[in-house]
């Protein structure tokens, strides 16, 4: 292993904070991908690996990626749920690779929602 | 590390024998003089003390002359202060003090009366010279023929270690070799192989390092991790941490004991436990806590004990 | 050097994971078999074609030590306990695959049904301020890349690049910062000292930097929980030292009892090695500095510094007088500075944040967070960290979460066998080094021993006399025999043989013990004693005169009674009894033949109805 310098403490920090960030739990956003039953028999783990793929490729560390049960609307499964930090969640429906792909692009580095995948914006209130 | 040879029950008593006696010994007539048995620096403060304050004293000593034990040393605990310089001045005064009568090579044979007015027989022994005459010039000592006895080391007791003990040893010392401070790493390398401070070990280590074996044994009964007796195949500590201690650390002690039929710092007879306590191994969430060998088991209760122990007597 | 240069240390850093797994690993996680959680997580994942999604870490102590083993799924910060191997491939499918938390996993605190998901929704947790233990379950303390990743050598950079080591000393002089090992003297100010002490002779110049981490204390385990999680923040606080003092060597002295501890020392040391933070020219700026580990064999009075240093040189340990301090003349006579791991872990903080950010929290004299360990009758045990000036209160009920089976708070124990016990009227009292020493405590090294209403205050005290009597080195009088003496009128109190007189004499001999001895340790030996005789002499009074112990410990002043009324003669003593003491028939009530009894405890503790009662 290599003698560092100073300089090598950022690239070190840096390279590593795209695996440590999360567990600060602070992100610019936030990608909820529904797997109940239904959700990953109509390919949401598909879903997952590409969203995993793209971070890769696209060398992005603030962005969670976590999954969650069931959303209740088995019929349009896979679904997702992109949330940008301080705006409203907002549900995508029946998602393939290519359209996840997409929505990766526009919406969550770009910030405009994609309208024809989306579902409906907001989340249910809860009690 | 400690000898404690003392008790309070005594202390009290004679507290309250010096109390009762202390009104007759105001009524009764008193002498002035007072005899300070033990002339070593004790002895010698007190007798100038007394003396200082009007009372005739005389100072008896077994030895051929005063001084004792501090004569010898270097410097004085607590505050390092040099013996001798300390000593010297009190030797000039009591020998110069006319109210202070020293007598040497004295016992102690005989005290009759009570506080306040003693008659004490003592036996002196010969001196062989004329103490009025003797000033003290050391001529007879230089020129004594006798005076220079050759110390000769007694002969070195053969060491009984095997080969392979030898060689395991060996591999231990050269890791330290010309390294500072290195006695108590090697102590825990041998104790870590052998689990217990073999005495023909210690005295090669000492010969090998060029420790004294007085040294290498003080270290060696020190430190709690160390035993000069061999151990069993399971060692089992219970911690006795505070946490432990609260929440029944002693009573698994004896549940253990109970079960294995030995105290802690005892091993059983088929040499497979020892028993021993230690003082906090930190895993204070969990206790009481005991460890055997290496496996740690956490929130134990008396009535655990049984099984666990079954547990390595099948193993072994 | 380019980035592509620099290897991480394993495989799968710089990796994105969707969810990491933080399982503990400290000692007390460890002892519940977390390594096997861990084998049998991966090949559940492994199963669950999981294994590039998910990542297992495994972290230092959490702090939780009595729920473990604990795991914190992040990001989302779920925190299960107490896992078992058969609960594993139902929580992999259910949360890991399928995003639904298990509930029955989570911690649910005593008295409330609904279990919190969230670990900083936990009392214990979320009331904490972290500084010493920043890095607590949130980095692999054997990966320096994660350490790096928080901070990690940057205020060390800072020191060496744009910091005179005079600059360095002010600044922590200006932090307030105190050792926190216990006695609390100001760090900056020994830093100082040894900085300017004169070297022993043009040839001989070295300093030495050593770190104290022999915790001897019984119940205080911080210095082992802080190096298991956090190795590096200790190193980096040395080497800053050591830039400070003009020190070029340094010694970690470290209690056997702490296996694990150690490892991770010793291969964070080899990390900072092979990244050049430790060795030759540091950073390319001329300062060398090298850290020798030296393990301890089991002797409390090592804690003790010039003892610490006469274990390091190899002689007996015993104190020695001060003056000279270790500063002027210490390790081989060298001028040495010794600080509490704790003081080390909190220096790259204070440099990075600046002091008055240090300054800003706490009280006026004392500065900054502490770490306490919370132990024996309460609920949530654990190391806890809190800002100076927390009360007892809210360590003991909201972050401890009370005391356990609806008994009641007797007092707590602060200081190890130096301190003194705390009464429940004074629950309200801020923590801070001067508050304590004026209840007759000390702050110590942290360690608070929590009792309710079954503990025995002179139990208590007899078992701190038992502890210092047994590390006492025996090199003074007044300590050696002291010890002895008071421990044999505790002893005879806690028989049944108390006299009248006893107490007044315990607090003479106490007083003439504190006044002639060298050292920490004798001079503070009789605190246990004279702090519960300050507080509780009623309860000595009650051992003495009417031969009883309200508490119930005291064994020959016990009897083991069975009520009546509350036995359903459901058999259970009468089985465990190891003397057969017990007799009577199933469904009837049990009779204890005194005779027999042995006063093991044992009835009292297998009892499902509180029906054993002690007299």
């Amino acid at each position: 292993m290599p003698r560092i310098k100073i300089e090598d403490l950022d690239k070190i920090s840096k390279k590593v904070k795209r695996t440590v960030i999360l567990r600060e739990g602070a992100g610019r956003a936030k990608i909820t991908v529904h797997m109940g039953t239904c959700g990953i028999s109509a390919g949401a783990r598909e879903i997952m690996s590409t969203l995993l793929a793209e971070i890769e490729k696209k060398n992005i560390k603030d962005i969670i990626l976590t999954t969650s049960g069931c959303a209740g609307l088995c019929s349009k499964e896979p679904m997702a749920t992109v949330e940008l930090k301080g705006e409203a969640p907002v549900k995508y429906i029946e998602l393939t690779p290519g359209k996840i792909k997409e929505i990766f692009k526009e919406h969550v580095l770009g910030g405009k929602i994609v309208k024809d995948y989306a579902l409906a914006k907001g989340s249910e209130r809860v009690f | 590390m400690r000898n404690a040879g003392y008790s309070m029950e005594k202390i009290k008593k004679q507290r309250e024998n010096i109390m009762n006696h202390e009104s007759d010994i105001m009524n009764q007539k008193k002498v002035g003089a007072a005899m300070v048995v033990g002339g070593g620096i004790g002895g010698m403060q007190a007798a100038l003390d007394l003396a200082e304050s009007g009372i005739k004293v005389y100072l008896v000593e077994t030895k051929p002359c005063i001084g004792g034990v501090m004569s010898q040393l270097d410097k004085t605990f607590p505050t390092n202060d040099c013996a001798m310089c300390t000593m010297a001045p009190r030797l000039v005064e009591i020998g110069r003090h006319k109210d202070i009568e020293i007598i040497t090579l004295a016992d102690v044979e005989d005290i009759e009366g009570q506080p306040g007015n003693f008659t004490v027989t003592l036996k002196k022994r010969p001196r062989y010279v004329d103490e009025e005459k003797c000033t003290g010039c050391a001529l007879c000592v230089n020129n004594c023929p006798v005076r220079n006895i050759i110390y000769t080391e007694p002969e070195k007791e053969e060491l009984k270690l095997s080969d392979e003990d030898l060689q395991r040893v060996r591999v231990i010392i050269n890791n330290y070799k010309n390294k500072k401070g290195t006695l108590v790493p090697v102590l825990q390398d041998i104790s870590s192989q052998y689990r217990y401070l073999p005495a023909e070990v210690l005295r090669y280590v000492a010969d090998e390092l060029g420790y004294p074996l007085s040294q290498v044994y003080r270290l060696a009964t020190f430190y709690n991790a160390f035993s000069l007796e061999p151990r069993g195949k399971y060692l089992i500590s219970i911690c006795l941490g505070t946490a432990c201690h609260v929440k029944g650390g002693p009573s698994i002690v004896e549940a253990l004991g109970r079960e294995l039929g030995i105290k802690p710092g005892e091993t059983t007879e088929d040499m497979n436990f020892t028993l021993e306590t230690v003082r906090c191994i930190g895993c204070c969430g969990l206790s009481p806590v005991m460890k055997i060998n290496e496996d740690l088991y956490g929130k134990v209760t008396q009535k655990k004990v049984p099984g666990i122990i079954n547990e390595y007597r099948t193993k072994t | 050097m380019n980035n592509q240069n620099i290897q991480p240390i394993n495989e799968q850093t710089g990796k994105h994971y969707r969810m990491h797994l933080m399982l503990c690993a400290g000692t007390g996680c460890v002892s519940n078999k977390s390594f096997k959680i861990k084998e049998v997580l991966e090949k559940e994942l492994k199963k669950q074609n999981l294994q590039d999604e998910v990542l297992v870490v495994m972290t230092g102590c959490n702090g939780f030590c009595a729920l473990g083993p604990v795991m914190v799924v992040k990001p989302d910060g779920f925190f299960y306990q107490q896992l078992q191997e058969d609960d594993i491939p139902h929580l992999v499918e259910e949360h890991f695959l399928k995003g639904r938390p298990v509930k029955k996993l989570m911690y649910t605190p005593p008295e409330e049904k609904e279990p919190i998901p969230k670990m900083m929704e936990i009392g214990f947790f979320a009331r904490q301020r972290l500084i010493a233990l920043k890095n607590r379950g949130l980095i692999d303390p054997e990966n320096i890349d994660e350490y790096i990743a928080r901070d990690g050598y940057k205020a060390l950079a800072k020191v060496l690049t744009k910091m005179a080591p005079l600059e360095v000393i002010e600044e922590v002089k200006k932090s307030g910062l105190r050792g926190r090992g216990g006695a609390g003297f100001p760090t900056g100010l020994k830093w100082e000292l040894c900085r300017k002490a004169k070297p022993k002779s043009k040839k001989q110049n070295t300093k030495y930097i050593i770190c104290n981490a022999d915790e001897g204390d019984p119940g205080a385990f911080m210095d082992r929980s802080i190096i298991e999680s956090d190795p590096h923040g200790v190193l980096e606080g040395m080497i800053i030292g050591a830039y400070a003092i003009g020190a070029n060597n340094g010694y970690i002295y470290i209690r056997a009892e702490y296996p694990l501890a150690m490892e991770r020392l010793e291969l964070a040391i080899k990390q900072a090695e092979d990244y050049g933070l430790l060795g030759e020219n540091i950073f390319d700026t001329g300062f060398n500095f090298d850290i020798k580990i030296q393990k301890g064999a089991g002797a409390f009075v090592c804690g003790e510094e010039t003892s610490l240093m006469a274990s390091i040189e190899g002689r007996p340990p015993e104190p020695r007088q001060r003056p000279p301090f270790p500063a002027q003349s210490g390790l081989w006579g060298m001028p040495t500075n010794i600080n509490n791991v704790e003081t080390w872990a909190t220096v790259p903080s204070i440099i990075n944040r600046g002091a008055e950010w240090f300054a800003s929290i706490g009280t006026e004299k004392s500065k900054g967070t502490k770490v306490f360990s919370l132990v024996g009758k309460i609920n949530n045990t654990g190391l806890v960290e809190v800002p100076m000036g927390t009360t007892l209160r809210e360590i003991i009920y909201d972050i401890g979460g009370g005391i356990p089976d609806g008994k009641e708070f007797k007092a707590v124990q602060t200081g190890g066998p130096s301190g003194g016990c705390i009464p429940k009227e004074m629950l309200d009292l801020p923590i801070d080094y001067e508050r304590l020493a004026e209840v007759g405590s000390i702050m110590g090294s942290g360690g608070m021993i929590v009792l309710d209403e079954d503990s025995c205050m002179v139990d208590i005290a007899k078992y701190f006399l038992q502890f210092t009597n047994d590390e006492s080195c025996g090199k003074c009088n007044s300590c050696r025999e002291g010890s002895e003496a008071l421990l044999e009128i505790l002893d005879k109190i806690s028989n049944g043989k108390g006299e009248e007189g006893d107490i007044e004499f315990l607090e003479e001999l106490g007083q003439a013990i504190k006044d002639a001895s060298l050292c920490g340790l004798g001079q503070t030996l009789p605190n246990p004693v004279l702090s519960t005789l300050r507080h509780f002499r009623d309860e000595y009074e009650q051992h003495i005169k009417h031969k009883k112990c309200p508490a119930g410990v005291c064994k020959a002043l016990v009897q083991y009674f069975v009520d009546e009324e509350k036995c359903t003669g459901c058999m259970l003593c009468a089985k465990n009894c190891p003397q057969d003491a017990i007799t009577g028939k199933r469904k009837e009530p049990h009779t204890i033949d005194q005779d027999k009894c042995i006063k093991c405890n044992m009835c009292y503790e297998v009892c499902k109805f509180n029906a054993i009662q002690r007299k």
